[in-house]
């Protein structure tokens, strides 16, 4: 009863959001964009950070590789296939990348997501300089600024269910489990490494779909533009600020962060690799599960 | 060739000298601290203003910036570090928040320079006579540069190693939970071993500022190469940072010198996780 | 009849120690014995490369004449092997259903849903937990704690029980009802292992006794005889008691 009521309530809140770019004037439609877009990353990075706890400094390695697909494939292929192929060429990826760090523990994980964004983005620019002799290339796809919200929004509702359905399954039950002790969830049959390794996969693919529907809002790429790793670090405290072991909790954070961050690079351009860093210190401090986390602290507080 | 190896064991002399100070914070003090490049970066932009202008020689300038760097981390310690420690329920979650902390740390730190230097590039020039040795010609301040790690890493080791106050800090790497029961005050040593973790990084950043341009946003270069060469040399093991730092500086080098200069960080990523892959727990880590 | 868990020469290093020494033992289907020692004798170690928390350096391990040596934790569960922790390890983020219904979920015959809470509800009354199942792990009691770890081990249907020092740190009427469970898994035909220090436990439920002392078997036999050999002794009291 109460999931029923939930579910037709998100989705009023989802038909109400995709109707609003007929009525907005343009600039709020790429407001609403470029949300949509970081509350799909923020989810899709809790889905395996927040329960795990191997915080992922990778999303924009992800980003960027989904983005540049578009990039190279997109005179080649119809879109669809495109998107497919990005989607493909993330999963392979997080394979690579979930394969050789998390059988180990969750520091090494962190010092090598610290650096694959990086390393991608060497690893690109070599190639197009030394290989295929091109550095920048151009997007050319007949969508415009509503297109890319509406599919970004179908990804951002994708992702909720994912993240709903696993919430309520036994790999929701498991991951809860491994985030607590690994030795005991091991004993108890668990996989330990594959469901790592599963999550990652998943909430990897969904991050280098989201760069690859971004891709035509750029109109002209280059390796500097997609991996640039302020996407990783916003993701990050986005989730943390609402809370990554909920399913709401990225939402909460992305939403007014986004929207301070959108204020802040407008008025304090310079100023603002500081105020991203105070937050993420007071954050650290106040609320270190999440706002939703520390409001249920508090209305516990007061009623005891 | 001769000119390829000696500039590699330059580098990688610095790499290893930082790297054991990130050593010390991670393994003493349990900290994973992320803003220790902007620790590096920070000293290089000090002696590059007291060098330009106050013309102060960069050796003059490691006595002043070195006291001033371990007041610092000291105070940053104390501030930000020990509520953490102290709130932490077990080590896992420490791991997290000193990673979150310092995230932020990195920022604040990296957004200063950026308001008050721009992202431009900076060098100054300083002993850049060549000096010939063995036949190639090698600039002077790289020379000294490899001289001063050397000395201060060996001074590290035989403190380490040799004394009293080494012994303690090495008790608390190997035990923290049993060093206590012999009188050892960790809290203590955790908060020396971050001080001189940070004064070891404003060290190399004298050192690097000799011979490299950086600029305000290099430092998360260094954060990873630092964090690289601890974990290469397995967690805690002074030794371990020395071979690996090494080895590092000679792998971007030589892949530099004959591959190509935008490969550097992929070569080292790529050492890095065929180690990982065979040693686990690093070159010199224990199971 | 063949061996349920058969234990051949197995040994483990941790550097220059050696924490285990070629031991080997067998265990009947339905058999409840008692791994004994001194405090760092090995025993632990020995559950460890059983249950594959720890990978052994050298011999084997075998369950049902499968060769269960080299596999992971997860992968021995799924063997019929469970177990349960010297220090009690409950999941403090899951209820204390939640926590018997991750052995259930994962176990080798996976369920989920209603038949899954069935054995849930069915395991929390066996250890006497009945209808505590949405409470809290950190609400619980030290013993209560334990009953729960037992439920989470039963859940998954094991074949052979594992329980390090499970009935260590009770009071005297806890520690009956706690021989009394394990009496009633032994009439259920559970195969047990149990490393154990209270003696009047192990002559309560073993029917035979290993011992073992600085990494090595010293002794193995009917409980009444083990306890009395003068080996044992020695191993425990030192020379002057023998």
């Amino acid at each position: 009863m109460k999931t029923s009521i939930a579910f037709a309530l998100a989705f009023t809140a989802l038909a109400l959001l995709a109707v609003a770019p007929l009525i907005l004037p343009e600039y709020w439609t790429g407001v609403l964009l470029g949300m949509t877009g970081y509350v799909t990353l923020a989810t899709a990075w809790a889905l395996f950070s927040g329960p795990t706890r191997y915080v992922s400094l990778a999303t924009v390695a992800f980003f960027g590789v989904g983005a540049y697909t578009v990039a190279v494939l997109n005179e080649v292929l119809p879109y669809p296939l495109v998107l497919l192929c990005a989607a493909g060429i993330g999963m392979i990826m997080a394979l690579v990348v979930g394969l050789s760090t998390l059988r180990l523990a969750g520091v090494y994980f962190v010092i090598f997501t610290f650096g694959l964004a990086e390393l991608v983005r060497q690893t690109v620019s070599w190639w197009e300089v030394n290989v295929t002799y091109t550095m920048g290339r151009y997007v050319f796809l007949p969508f415009e600024g509503h297109h890319i919200y509406w599919q970004l929004l179908a990804l951002a509702a994708i992702t909720f269910l994912i993240a709903w359905a696993i919430g309520r399954s036994r790999i929701g039950l498991a991951l809860k489990a491994l985030g607590d002790d690994e030795t005991v969830a091991a004993h108890a049959g668990i996989d330990v490494t594959r469901i790592k390794l599963f999550l990652f996969v998943v909430s990897s693919t969904i991050i280098t779909l989201v760069g690859a529907i971004q891709a035509p809002r750029w109109t002209y790429i280059e390796p500097s533009i997609v991996f640039n790793p302020t996407v990783s670090f916003m993701t990050l405290i986005m989730a943390l600020l609402g809370g990554a072991m909920r399913l709401w909790g990225p939402l909460v954070g992305a939403v007014p962060l986004f929207l301070l961050f959108e204020w802040l690079s407008g008025r304090f351009p310079d100023h603002f690799s500081i105020i991203l860093g105070a937050l993420f210190i007071l954050i650290v401090f106040v609320m270190p599960n999440g706002v939703l986390a520390k409001i249920d602290d508090l209305r516990k507080g007061r009623q005891s | 060739m001769l000119e390829h190896l000696i500039n590699g064991l330059v580098l990688g002399g610095t790499y290893a000298l930082v790297a054991m100070g990130l050593s010390l914070q991670y393994g003493i003090a349990r900290i994973m601290n992320l803003s220790f490049g902007d620790t590096i970066i920070a000293a290089c932009f000090a002696t590059y203003i007291l060098f330009s202008s106050f013309g102060i020689n960069p050796i003059v300038a490691l006595a002043i910036i070195l006291p001033a760097s371990y007041i610092v981390s000291l105070g940053v310690y104390r501030l930000m570090m020990e509520p953490l420690v102290k709130r932490a329920p077990d080590e896992g979650a420490l791991e997290v928040d000193s990673i979150l902390l310092t995230f932020g740390l990195l920022f604040v730190i990296q957004g200063c320079l950026l308001v008050i230097f721009g992202g431009g590039y900076i060098s100054y020039s300083f002993m850049n006579t060549p000096v010939s040795v063995l036949g190639t010609l090698v600039s002077g301040n790289r020379l000294l540069a490899l001289v001063l790690s050397l000395a201060i890493g060996a001074a590290l080791v035989i403190v380490l190693y040799r004394t009293r106050w080494g012994m303690i800090l090495r008790a608390v790497a190997l035990a923290p939970k049993s060093a206590p029961l012999f009188g050892i005050d960790t809290d203590k040593a955790a908060r020396m071993a971050f001080a001189i973790g940070g004064t070891m990084a404003a060290t190399g950043g004298v050192v690097v500022s000799m011979f490299q341009t950086f600029t305000a946003t290099t430092g998360v270069v260094f954060t990873m190469k630092a964090l690289i060469v601890v974990i290469l040399g397995g967690k805690g093991s002074v030794p371990g940072a020395i071979v690996a730092g090494l080895l590092l500086g000679l792998v971007e080098t030589f892949v530099a010198a004959y591959i190509d200069p935008g490969l550097t960080l992929a070569s080292v990523y790529t050492v890095f996780l065929l180690l990982l892959l065979v040693r686990p727990n690093g070159l010199f880590g224990k199971a | 009849m063949s061996a349920q868990l058969e234990i051949s020469n197995l040994h483990k290093r941790f550097g220059g120690l050696v924490a285990v020494k070629s031991v080997s033992f067998d265990l009947k289907p339905g058999e409840v014995v008692g791994l004994l020692g001194p405090n760092g004798s090995g025993k632990t170690t020995v559950m460890n490369m059983i249950s594959g928390a720890l990978p052994c350096d050298g011999g084997s391990v075998r369950v049902g004449g499968k060769d269960v040596t080299a596999l992971k934790p997860h992968k021995v569960s799924k063997h019929g092997v469970a177990r349960t922790f010297q220090l009690v390890r409950p999941l403090p983020t899951l209820t204390v259903g939640e926590n018997v219904l991750l052995s259930v979920a994962y176990s080798r015959k996976p369920k989920w849903g209603r038949a899954a809470q069935a054995i849930v509800d069915e395991k929390l009354e066996f250890v006497g937990l009945a209808g505590r199942g949405d409470e809290k792990v950190t609400n619980l009691n030290y013993i209560d704690q334990k009953r729960m770890e037992m439920a989470r081990a039963l859940a998954a249907e094991p074949e052979i029980l594992l329980l390090d020092e499970w009935l260590a740190g009770l009071n005297p009427s806890e520690l009956r009802i706690g021989i009394d469970l394990v009496q009633h898994l032994q009439g259920q035909g559970m195969t047990i292992l149990l490393v154990e220090h209270i003696m009047e436990a192990v002559r309560a439920l073993c029917s035979r006794c290993i011992v073992m002392s600085a990494g090595e078997k010293i002794a193995e036999g009917p409980s009444a005889e083990v306890l009395q050999d003068p080996v044992v002794i020695k191993a425990y009291l030192g020379d002057d008691h023998a």
